[in-house]
């Protein structure tokens, strides 16, 4: 036990945010880029460059696209693991329900179908299993876009800030939940460790090294602070399912019982009826869901469609309002017979529980049209990385001489892994977009190429930071934060000018036909590079400061020696 | 009103709120105007200014988007203004001092 409440609190903000600091990294650098991730996708995908849509008729457009869906081969896979014998053939398996998803930022339209397998699952909490296919369509023509294609916003730095991509036994969904739960306690023992929290609330004294990086680290930890509270939390929330498994473990009855007082309440199906019946017309549903918002005072566009038990009698059909103007994401469901198009309910107000959930998870996910609150996010977003960051680097710079009179490395590997966590962690998003720019357009699985780029670059900052990290066992700093941005400079110099020469939208002609989701992300990626390059340059000139100051040093005791 | 000029003029007010919230406490009174101590009736009158503007900055943030929305948009306003702040005591502090134009001496 430690001498006191405050060294206690010291100990777990120091070793906790240290260890899982790294993953937290992660967590809100990419949840930063997120809040862009439909913009980045369109820079990723060039032929997707053209204005948001909203969603396009269903019974001229989408209903004969659903029908060509077929299972993906990957979930077909995955499916045929978790279930008892072989599954029916891939292409034999059966529609249940499709959907399909846009928000006020999406060009594109993404429509989903799950199909049904008939096998037992081999987990006893699973009533079954699904496997889904998936499209993505231009809503202008109906054209699919080949899923070859990675959306590197939404499908690659999205997912990765909540599950590490590490999806075996959902472990990356786990390691982010303790990150969050870490970061939470992070934020409370810090307040306590802080003591002066308002009176030292606008101090920054730059120049005065640790005392610099100490207000920083400050700073940047408490005006954000609930920032950082509300979406380590509402991170928590999001995946509560996940880290709380009782529907369907522990209270599995309750939870049986609950969806069948749910279907007497609602009125909508929980089981189809196996009897098959012909789909009205949608359109009309739509056309009549929007009628009913209008009435209410709440007009807009709709946000999710989807139909559940395709073709069976029991078959209906939802229509969700996007939560454009609200945080919360879609509301005001509207759900129809699918057979006749006659209305069977009508979602009333979410009870105040509801209410707070939907807000709380809303304001992560926010699908809101608000740019100014969505820069205000990455704000917070970057001033957690730099709260990190500078975590990571009072951590070193307060122990690396004590460690290098001791010879102890411990300084040296966490610096090493700190330079991996910050510029490393940059130049693998670099090479990714740089990668995505020079890749064959017809490469088959060229977003898994994409993807594995990304790792091996990283991998190999990794092997570079460990590699430069000597002088840091001497007291001294690593060359690796130098190179490494000079890195990070050049890669992000490199994607704008790739991006103009492959596909001819260099930044006048996308600023001057204001196509900002292509045009903001070159000049981020600029502001970024020039930004790297002041840094390299900053940190070559306290490199020479440090052997200046040293050789003198190093002299004195050498003619004591002597 | 447009919303975009709304929202502008409710940035404004959280950054001169938190200016004179800064301009509030000694230690940054003394970066802006040297070893001068403020009296304490501009003290008062700043804090009172701060939290008079951050009450305007609200009710802009509500007059111009849904409450549920605005309340988010607050909180983030105040965090870009405490940056705004500290960062500029620590680059240009003198430039505060056009928050308490009666101090000039």
């Amino acid at each position: 036990m430690l001498s006191s409440f405050r060294l206690s609190m010291t100990w777990v903000h120091t070793w906790f945010g240290l260890v899982l600091g790294y993953v937290l990294m992660v967590c809100f650098f990419f949840g930063a880029l997120s809040v862009f991730d439909r913009e980045i996708d369109r820079w990723a995908i060039p032929e997707t460059r053209y204005e948001p849509q909203p969603m396009p008729s269903f019974d001229a457009m989408l209903q004969p696209i659903f029908r060509s869906i077929e299972p993906d081969p990957q979930s077909y896979d995955y499916a045929q693991d978790e279930v008892h014998g072989p599954l029916p053939p891939r292409e034999s398996l059966a529609m249940s329900d499709v959907g399909a998803y846009t928000t006020h930022r999406d060009p594109v339209l993404d429509m989903y179908v799950s199909f049904d397998v008939p096998n037992k699952p081999k987990d006893a909490n699973l009533d079954h299993v699904h496997v889904f296919g998936y499209a993505t369509i231009d809503p202008r023509s109906g054209t699919v876009i080949s899923n070859d294609k990675l959306k590197i916003g939404s499908e690659f730095f999205y997912p990765l800030h909540y599950s590490l991509h590490l999806y075996w036994k959902n472990l990356g969904y786990w390691l982010v939940g303790m990150a969050a739960l870490t970061m939470l306690a992070a934020l409370v023992t810090g307040v306590v460790m802080h003591r002066k929290l308002l009176r030292e609330l606008f101090t920054f004294r730059p120049r005065k090294q640790m005392r610099s990086v100490l207000d920083l680290h400050n700073l940047t930890g408490v005006a954000a602070l609930p920032f950082h509270f509300f979406f380590a939390f509402t991170g928590l929330v999001i995946f509560a399912g996940i880290y709380f498994p009782v529907t369907n473990s522990m209270f599995k009855p309750q939870a049986e019982a609950h969806e069948k007082v749910e279907e007497l309440r609602t009125g909508l199906p929980h089981d189809p009826a196996h009897v098959a019946a012909p789909l009205a017309s949608v359109d009309a549903m739509v056309a009549e869901a929007q009628r009913r918002w209008g009435e209410r005072g709440m007009p807009g566009e709709v946000g999710f469609l989807g139909i559940t038990h395709l073709g069976d009698a029991n078959g209906y059909v939802s229509v969700y309002r996007a939560g454009t103007d609200r945080v919360t994401l879609t509301g005001q469901g509207i759900h129809f017979r699918a057979s006749t198009g006659e209305v069977i309910r009508e979602d009333p107000q979410p009870s105040a529980v509801a209410g707070i959930n939907d807000w709380l998870t809303g304001l992560h996910l926010q699908h809101f049209r608000h740019w100014l609150l969505r820069w205000l996010y990455v704000l917070g977003g970057l001033a957690g990385c730099a709260c990190i960051a500078t975590g990571f680097i009072f951590f070193v710079e307060k122990r690396k001489r004590q460690h290098a009179k001791a010879g102890v490395s411990g300084a040296r590997w966490a610096d090493a892994m700190g330079v991996t966590a910050v510029t490393g962690m940059l130049i693998a998003t670099g090479t990714i977009l740089v990668a995505n720019q020079l890749l064959p357009g017809d490469l088959p699985q060229r977003g898994d190429w994409e993807g594995r780029i990304f790792w091996l670059a990283w991998l190999m900052a990794l092997a570079h930071a460990f590699w430069r990290s000597a002088p840091v066992a001497e007291g001294r700093l690593s060359p690796a934060w130098r190179e490494q941005s000079w890195v990070v400079a050049l890669l992000c110099t490199a994607a704008p000018v790739l991006n103009w020469l492959t596909t001819g939208d260099h930044l006048l002609k996308t600023i001057a036909a204001g196509y900002w989701p292509v045009a903001g992300f070159d000049l981020a990626l600029l502001v970024v590079a020039a930004v790297a390059a002041y840094a390299a340059r900053r940190l070559r000139r306290a490199e020479l400061a440090l052997v200046a100051t040293a050789k003198p040093r190093r002299e004195s005791l050498e003619a004591a020696h002597a | 009103m447009p919303d975009s000029l709304l929202l502008g003029l409710a940035l404004l007010s959280t950054l001169c709120a938190m200016g004179w919230l800064a301009l509030g406490m000694n230690v940054h009174w003394q970066q802006v105007y040297g070893d001068v101590a403020s009296s304490a009736r501009t003290v008062r009158i700043v804090r009172v200014l701060g939290a008079c503007a951050l009450a305007v900055s609200m009710l802009l943030c509500l007059s111009s988007d849904h409450a549920s929305i605005a309340s988010l948009v607050w909180v983030m306003s105040l965090a870009a203004s405490v940056f705004f702040v500290a960062f500029l005591l620590s680059w240009r502090p003198r430039w505060l001092a056009w928050l308490v134009p009666w101090a000039r001496t």
